[in-house]
């Protein structure tokens, strides 16, 4: 084994608990295990604090009034109990700290004043999901980020969110100086939340004809088959896809 | 030559930043936002130091990434380039632990950061600095001491040092070390700039930890101590970058840093 490949196993074993956990990762008695726990744990609560405070920055300014702050979920309970189970940067450990968040965000005042304030939630937790998952660090030539000539396919962890408020409309208003809450409109809109290769997220308003393309761009479908089953004209197909390709909601696959 | 002293540019700050006296320098741990008022008279008035994450060196960067860097050193028009010895995400992109963590001190890895560390400096205008990274724990993997490491991949390139003081603090502490006696250790004739900063006891880790707050006073000694050792140094940096850090502690702290030299 390369010492690279064994840095790869010490960077695994503090980000994932469960390999830290295994005989596989303990066998090899690499370092002082308590230690290594000791600087797991604290890496996990860096880990989620920096992505709280960002994803849900705009719960934590109405945090005078729901007297609740994000990052208050970090020192609780729950998740100490998830520790034993955390894999730093996946999906699934990403969905577990949004749902304690928005659980610690909910038991707080009631909140008349922000009648948006599940929708919001929901859009948080969605912004912090998309994020997480692997990602490219660096170009290796193999086009991950380009268009390619293969068959469309919505990207991991790309999702459309239907609202009842305009948030969109609201949110730049919540990080400002405020003195009665910033209200959202109350009108339907539907977002669309994705991420590119090298993990940045992007947050579009749409409409139901891209929201039918990111639906049915599997990987299958050719683009003809696309634009039939979208009922779209193939140029403005190709155009909508362009454009969820910039977001990093679509890829292209190489066909091999 | 007088060190100039410093801080991080923390843009919640930018307003008092903008009209401070008394810094000489300011490290860009980010680019500048949109919308931050403050940035051309930040601009216009300070040195400023890129010191971004411009990737890790176990890898060769790629032409984004340098790109990248020498857009920002053109942008910020800073004196030399910071990056650091650590190795945080593993080579397929699946681990992450988003934050800064040493390589294994071996041959292997001294031949990789070496070999792509002259590579980017030949793609850069202005010289290239590293900065020494904490191990909380070590791993039986590593074949040479950290300082033994350092001062090889410094005599194999013309690579100047950032000492992060802090850093050799803790470690001293965790080793049951006196701080002078770890850092006697360290290649200080390639220093070109020092951090120094506070610690803080961390409930994790059942100890003290790298914290962006005001250096205590034992830290500032340690900073006298080790400037006299460092020929070559240009600057001293205050190493704090956090949104919660406040006007009071950034002012106070370079001033004390400025009493301390």
């Amino acid at each position: 084994m390369t010492d690279r490949a064994l840095q790869d196993l010490v960077l695994r074993a503090l980000a994932d608990a469960s390999f830290r956990a295994s005989s596989a990762w303990r066998q090899r008695a690499l370092a002082d295990p308590a230690k290594v726990e000791r600087f797991a744990r604290f890496l996990a609560r860096h880990f989620y604090y920096e992505r709280i405070v960002h994803f849900f920055k705009y719960s934590g300014a109405l945090a005078r009034v729901t007297g609740r702050r994000p990052e208050g979920t970090l020192r609780g309970a729950e998740f100490e109990a998830l520790l034993p189970v955390v894999v730093l940067g996946s999906r699934q450990t990403a969905r577990a700290v949004a749902d304690l968040v928005v659980r610690e965000v909910k038991g707080g005042a009631p909140v008349a004043s922000i009648p948006y304030r599940d929708d919001l939630l929901r859009y948080e937790a969605a912004m912090m999901v998309a994020e997480a998952g692997p990602r490219v660090w660096r170009e290796n030539g193999k086009g991950e980020e380009g268009r390619g000539t293969g068959v469309p396919e919505t990207a991991e962890g790309t999702v459309l969110l239907d609202l009842a408020y305009d948030l969109p409309a609201v949110l730049p208003q919540l990080l400002q100086p405020w003195t009665e809450v910033p209200q959202a409109p109350p009108r339907p809109v539907r977002l669309l939340v994705a991420r590119s290769p090298r993990g940045r997220v992007a947050v579009a308003r749409t409409d139901s004809a891209v929201a039918r393309v990111v639906e049915l761009a599997d990987g299958r479908r050719t683009l003809e088959e696309l634009a039939r089953a979208a009922g779209l004209p193939r140029n403005e197909l190709e155009a909508t896809l362009a454009g969820l390709t910039d977001l990093g909601a679509v890829r292209f696959g190489t066909g091999s | 030559m007088a060190l100039m002293v410093g801080a991080f540019y923390n843009p919640q700050l930018g307003a008092e930043l903008a009209a401070a006296k008394g810094i000489d320098h300011l490290a860009m741990a980010d680019p500048p936002a949109a919308h931050d008022a403050h940035w051309p008279t930040i601009r216009e008035r300070y040195t400023l130091l890129l010191h971004d994450y411009l990737g890790q060196l176990s890898e060769p960067l790629d032409e984004r990434s340098i790109e990248r860097a020498r857009s920002l050193a053109t942008l910020y028009r800073t004196p030399w380039i910071a990056e650091h010895f650590q190795c945080l995400h593993t080579e397929d992109g699946r681990y992450n632990i988003n934050y800064v963590f040493p390589p294994l001190y071996t041959d292997e890895f001294l031949e990789r950061f070496v070999a792509n560390a002259r590579a980017l400096q030949a793609r850069l205008e202005q010289p290239l600095v590293m900065e020494n990274i904490p191990g909380f724990f070590d791993v039986k993997a590593s074949q040479l001491p950290e300082p033994v490491w350092l001062a090889r991949f410094f005599d194999a390139t013309e690579v100047g040092f950032l000492l992060d003081l802090p850093h050799v603090w803790l470690e001293a502490h965790y080793r049951g070390m006196k701080p002078e006696a770890w850092l006697a250790q360290f290649p200080l004739e390639h220093v070109v700039e020092l951090h120094v900063a506070g610690v803080e006891e961390d409930e994790d880790l059942r100890g003290p930890w790298i914290a962006p707050t005001a250096p205590s006073e034992a830290m500032l000694a340690f900073l006298a101590h080790a400037v006299t050792r460092c020929p070559r140094a240009k600057a001293v940096t205050f190493d704090a970058f956090s949104p919660s850090l406040t006007a009071d502690v950034l002012f106070r702290s370079v001033e004390r840093i400025r009493g301390a030299l």
